[in-house]
């Protein structure tokens, strides 16, 4: 049961993390937006972890077996052969098949599971590649083999494709360190237009804006973050935690995004707007 | 190398149920968005012990939660957003004081053998007033505890850096510091696991494995373990 990578492209192999090691200072990783990784292991009848493939775009496979793949996530430009995949379907693969996803076309990310899920030798018991501590089980270059597990539950379809949430505007919910905002700044972080930075990664999205106020916070002592984590930093622009980010920060956490805002900023295309409220 | 000895509990004169006292300055439980919690306002040397009570006392509760995290004075934990009222709640009954009875009798104690011939040896020296063997002998004659872990896999920030050797980090960090460099900065000192990028002082080097994922236990230094530093004579 294997893919045969014939392009890798903007690509990792991810699953649901590494709860459990973040006091030994080891990100958590795993899929960036978990609403659409839950959703693409649901319709490949898969277990709720498994992994599968997180791409940005630029990725060709070639089935070496009949495969049923699920793709979910941001819009994509995707193809078997010739003929585009549908988001939200489950489909079946001939052997010789090329499953190519040429790039997302409204969003960061896309989620392409296999019935069976991808297998592999896990480090800290997953398979995801953490870009921080560059814990890579398993490097997806031209001419790497994928596994894949044996499907034991039946792929299912969707006849409507859920296309990733965009809220005109996310929650803050207080963090630990709310208290130190005068009324005037968290006035501010609510009526900002806040653009998604272009360095923004797996690691945090960076919020900076046209009209960015300069703070004077003192230095933290090093506290754990966590994901969502809504830091300031002193040139008063924002950094959000994704999947892979730091263990611990000294930035004030002045807000957290709740989960499901978090996948909503994550799929949201660098250089666009979003607004905050609390 | 490692051995099994009784904790000292430094600082853990608390008083009953400060935990939920809503000051700076003692430790009080405050929310974290809606999946974390905080116990925040700790005092040095409490974070691993409070880390370690509430890592057993969820067991003990079957409490559902995903991480435990110690930071510098606080400790944090990741929950299910259904269970953040029973989280903060039962985080609430723990006393600081009680941890002692509560956290195991022992935590690992580890000796690391260090060659002291780190680049920034002499700089300190002359920062502190000292000679370069006065700072390896102050370095090496401290006991350390790990406080926290942070900023990359397996590196623990110790407490116990005498007072004369405080300092703080380089102006300019340096892109490469190599494996097993024995560091100091602010009141911490640290061994970098692997290779990265550090602003710390480098006062040696040591040959300890200290980050290995194919052990059992990927990380010799984890919160609470007690670490002294040897000279390689």
């Amino acid at each position: 049961m294997t893919l045969i990578i014939e392009r890798a492209g903007l690509t990792t192999v991810q699953d649901y993390g590494r709860p459990g090691w973040a006091h030994l200072g080891v990100p958590h990783s795993g899929a960036v937006d978990r609403g659409s990784f839950l959703l693409a292991n649901r319709l490949a009848g898969n277990e709720r972890s498994a992994a599968m493939l997180e791409t940005s775009g630029g990725l060709a496979l070639r089935a070496s077996v009949a495969v049923t793949v699920v793709i979910t996530g941001a819009d994509t430009d995707a193809y078997i052969n010739n003929q585009p995949l549908a988001h939200c379907k489950a489909t079946l693969v001939h052997p010789g098949d090329t499953i190519r996803i040429n790039r997302v076309l409204d969003g960061m990310r896309c989620y392409v599971a296999f019935t069976g899920g991808v297998h592999g030798l896990a480090q800290l018991h997953s398979l995801s590649h953490d870009s921080l501590s560059q814990i890579v089980p398993m490097p997806l270059t031209a001419g790497s083999e994928i596994t894949l597990g044996v499907a034991d539950r039946l792929a299912t379809s969707l006849d409507v494709p859920i296309v990733p949430r965009r809220l005109p505007r996310l929650s803050l919910h207080p963090g630990p360190h709310h208290s130190l905002l005068t009324p005037e700044q968290r006035q501010d972080l609510a009526t900002q237009k806040w653009i998604i930075a272009q360095d923004s990664n797996r690691i945090g999205v960076r919020l900076t804006s046209d009209a960015l106020r300069r703070n004077e916070f003192p230095e933290l002592l090093s506290l754990p973050l966590v994901r969502g984590a809504v830091q300031l930093t002193p040139s008063g622009e924002l950094v959000v935690m994704l999947a892979d980010h730091p263990t611990t920060g000294g930035y004030p956490v002045v807000g957290v995004l709740a989960s499901d805002d978090v996948d909503d900023l994550a799929q949201r295309p660098s250089s666009t707007t979003v607004v905050l409220g609390w | 190398m490692q051995c099994e000895q009784r904790v000292p509990m430094p600082g853990l004169c608390r008083v009953p149920g400060d935990l939920v006292a809503a000051n700076d300055s003692s430790p009080r439980v405050i929310a974290y968005g809606p999946e974390a919690t905080m116990v925040d306002g700790l005092v040095a040397g409490e974070a691993a012990v409070v880390r370690t009570a509430i890592l057993h006392t969820c067991a003990e509760q079957h409490v559902s939660i995903n991480d435990v995290v110690a930071g510098a004075r606080s400790v944090v934990i990741t929950h299910p957003r259904d269970n953040a009222e029973v989280v903060r709640a039962l985080l609430s009954s723990i006393e600081v004081s009680d941890a002692v009875e509560i956290s195991p009798v022992v935590a690992p104690s580890v000796t690391l053998a260090v060659d002291y011939s780190g680049p920034d040896l002499d700089y300190v020296a002359q920062q502190c007033g000292l000679t370069s063997q006065e700072v390896v002998t102050l370095h090496s004659g401290a006991k350390y505890v790990v406080e926290f872990c942070g900023f990359s896999p397996g590196f623990a920030y110790l407490t116990g850096l005498p007072a004369v050797l405080h300092l703080p980090r380089r102006a300019t960090p340096r892109p490469r510091v190599p494996r097993g460099a024995v560091a100091i900065a602010a009141q911490y000192s640290a061994v970098y696991p692997r290779e990265s990028p550090g602003g710390w002082h480098l006062l040696g080097v040591t040959d300890h494995q200290l980050w290995n994922m194919t052990r059992d236990q990927p990380a010799t230094l984890t919160p609470g373990t007690m670490v002294s530093f040897e000279q390689i004579t």
